[in-house]
C-alpha cells in the first residue's frame, strides 16, 4: 500500500505554522513523499492572502497595539486572524497524486476532515467548492495553491475560533461594518467547541484525522521525519516572510468586501449625491439582502423612513428594478422628502455594495 | 481544435505541460499566455501579479503569479526569457481577460527567449498539440469554460 509522510510537528512560532508548509513545497524533489503536516500556532497572528494590499487590508495599528504579528502566504483569499484553537491540516503532494480539477482536489481535501467531525458528533459536510458547513454555518475553509512543484491544498480542524478579535483587525471603511463583520461571523461561523459544548482533546481529533486521511486516500498515513533540507528552506523563508519588502508589496486594489463563507458577504459603498452621502453596509446571502444599514449625512423626512427604506429592502435579491418598486412604495406610502437625495440615489448606493463582492 | 469545449489553436505553440502558449514573432520576441484548459482549470482570476520588464526567467520559474477564487500559482515560463513587456494594463482594466479570450487580449507576456535552441523540444504546434491536448482532456476529463461577462 502506497504511504503518505504524517509531519506532526505540535506547536511552533506563529511565523512558522506559516512557513514550515511552504518549505516542505519549495524543498520538494521528485523523491519527497507526499505529505500531511498537522501544526498550530503557539500564539495568535494575522495572515493575510498572497495578493492582498497589506496596508488596505489590516488595521496595523490594532495589530502593533495588540502584538499580533501579520505575515502573507503563498495561498490565496482574504485576511485571517489565527490562533491556537484550530490546528492547520496542509497537503504537500506531487501534482499527478492529486486530481487535475480543483473541485475534485477539494472534495477529496475536504471529505476527512468532514468525516472527523461527523466521527465527533458534528453533522458537517462540504459545500462546494472549498467550504465546511455545519446547518449552514462555516466551520472553517480551504485554500489551493501551486508551491515551488507541489500541489498544495491546506485548511484546519476548528476546535475554537475568536470572532471578536478576527473583527477588529481588518481595516474597514466604517465601524458600522465592523459590527456587521462580528454579527456575522457570530451567526455564520462555527466551531468543534461551539457545536459540542466544550473543547475535544486535541491528539484524539488529529488521531481521527489521520485515519480519515487514509481511508479517503487509500494509503498508510506514516510518521516522518522534517529534513535538514526542509529547515533549512525554512529558514530563509522565515527571513522572506518578516523582511518588510515581502509583507509590504502592493496587492490588487479590491471593493471594501468581506466574505464569511460561501455563500454570506458583507460589503459596503458610500455614494455622493447631491443631498449628502449615503452609506450602505449590506449582508448578503445567496444573493438576497439579508440586513442592511443604510446611514449618511442627508435628511430624509420623516427620520423614521430610513429604517422602513432598510425593512423594505430585506430579503430582496439585489437587483435596480427590484430595489427601485420597493424604495419608491415607501418613498409614496409614507411621503418621504428627502432634499437632493431620490430613491434611485438610494437603490444605486444599495447596488455599488451589492454587486462589489462579484468583482 | 475545438474538444470538449476547449479551444486549442493549432497555429500556436505549446508547452502542454506548463499548459502555456507560445505565438513566436518575426521580431524574434514571444507572446504568451493561459491556455484554454489552464484558465478553465484556475477558474475566474482575481488577481495577476507580473514580473517587470527586463527581468530574466529562467525556465520553469514564474513570469507572474495568478490568484483565482480558488487557488494560486506561477505562470511558468516555457523556456529562459527576457520579459519585454506585461499584458497588466489591460488586466487592471479587467481582470477575467483571460478567462473571457485567452489566446487574444488575454495574453499575458512578450518575451526573448534566451537559449531557445536548447530549451524548445518540449514546444509542439499544429496536430501534435491538438492530440497531446485531446489526450489530456480525456485523461483529467476537462470541460472548458470561458467568461462572457
Amino acid at each position: 500500500m502506497k504511504t503518505v509522510r504524517l509531519l506532526d510537528l505540535g506547536e511552533v512560532s506563529p511565523l512558522r505554522s506559516q512557513t514550515v508548509f511552504h518549505a516542505v513545497a519549495y524543498a520538494m524533489t521528485p523523491d519527497t513523499p507526499d505529505t500531511i503536516l498537522l501544526v498550530s500556532p503557539s500564539a495568535p497572528y494575522v495572515c493575510i492572502g498572497y495578493h492582498q494590499d497589506l496596508e488596505r487590508e489590516v488595521d496595523l495599528a490594532y495589530c502593533r497595539e495588540h502584538n499580533l504579528p501579520v505575515y502573507r502566504r503563498e495561498v490565496g483569499g482574504g485576511a485571517v486572524y489565527l490562533d491556537n484553537g484550530q490546528v492547520f491540516t496542509q497537503w504537500i503532494f506531487h501534482r499527478d497524486r492529486l486530481p487535475a480539477s480543483l473541485e475534485e482536489r477539494f472534495a477529496l481535501y475536504i471529505r476527512p476532515l468532514v468525516a472527523t467531525y461527523r466521527a465527533l458528533g458534528i453533522d458537517a459536510y462540504h459545500r462546494p467548492i472549498n467550504d465546511i458547513h455545519v446547518r449552514g454555518k462555516k466551520i472553517g475553509g480551504t485554500g489551493a495553491a501551486q508551491i515551488g512543484m507541489a500541489e498544495v491544498v491546506v485548511g484546519s480542524l476548528m476546535f475554537t475560533f475568536d470572532k471578536r478579535t478576527m473583527a477588529q483587525v481588518l481595516k474597514v471603511p466604517s465601524e458600522k461594518m465592523r459590527d456587521k463583520i462580528y454579527q456575522s461571523l457570530e451567526q455564520y461561523m462555527t466551531t468543534m467547541e461551539e457545536q459540542l459544548g466544550y473543547v475535544p482533546d486535541r491528539e484524539e481529533v488529529k488521531a481521527l484525522y489521520i485515519r480519515h486521511c487514509e481511508e479517503a486516500l487509500g494509503v498508510r498515513v506514516v510518521p516522518g521525519e522534517w529534513t535538514e533540507a526542509e529547515e533549512a528552506m525554512a529558514r530563509e523563508l522565515d527571513d522572506r516572510f518578516t523582511s518588510e519588502e515581502w509583507l509590504f508589496q502592493k496587492g490588487r486594489l479590491r471593493p471594501p468586501v468581506v466574505k464569511i463563507h460561501e455563500d454570506v458577504y458583507v460589503v459596503e459603498a458610500a455614494h455622493k449625491v447631491p443631498g449628502g452621502l449615503i452609506r450602505v453596509v449590506a449582508r448578503l446571502r445567496e444573493g438576497h439582502i439579508d440586513d442592511i444599514s443604510i446611514s449618511g449625512d442627508f435628511t430624509v423626512l420623516p427620520a423614521f423612513a430610513v429604517a422602513a427604506m432598510e425593512q423594505a429592502v430585506r430579503g430582496l435579491r439585489a437587483t435596480q428594478e427590484a430595489l427601485l418598486t420597493r424604495l419608491r412604495d415607501v418613498y409614496r406610502s409614507m411621503n418621504v422628502q428627502s432634499p437632493g437625495v431620490t430613491a434611485e440615489d438610494f437603490v444605486t448606493a444599495i447596488v455599488m455594495a451589492t454587486s462589489s463582492h462579484s468583482q | 481544435m475545438i474538444y470538449y469545449g476547449c479551444d486549442i489553436p493549432e497555429h500556436l505553440y505549446y508547452d502542454v505541460e506548463r499548459d502555456v502558449w507560445i505565438r513566436f514573432e518575426e521580431d524574434g520576441t514571444a507572446v504568451l499566455g493561459m491556455t484554454d484548459p489552464a484558465q478553465t482549470r484556475c477558474g475566474k482570476l482575481v488577481a495577476v501579479r507580473f514580473k517587470r520588464p527586463g527581468k530574466v526567467v529562467r525556465q520553469g520559474r514564474a513570469l507572474a503569479t495568478i490568484e483565482s477564487g480558488k487557488w494560486v500559482g506561477p505562470f511558468p515560463a516555457p523556456f529562459t526569457c527576457e520579459i519585454v513587456e506585461t499584458n497588466e494594463a489591460a488586466f487592471t482594466r479587467d481582470i477575467l481577460l483571460a478567462n473571457k479570450d485567452p489566446y487574444g487580449e488575454g495574453w499575458l507576456v512578450r518575451v526573448r527567449p534566451l537559449q531557445l535552441e536548447s530549451e524548445r523540444d518540449h514546444l509542439v504546434t499544429g496536430e501534435e498539440a491538438v492530440q497531446r491536448y485531446m489526450a489530456r482532456i480525456e485523461a483529467n476529463n476537462i470541460r472548458c469554460f470561458r467568461c462572457v461577462e
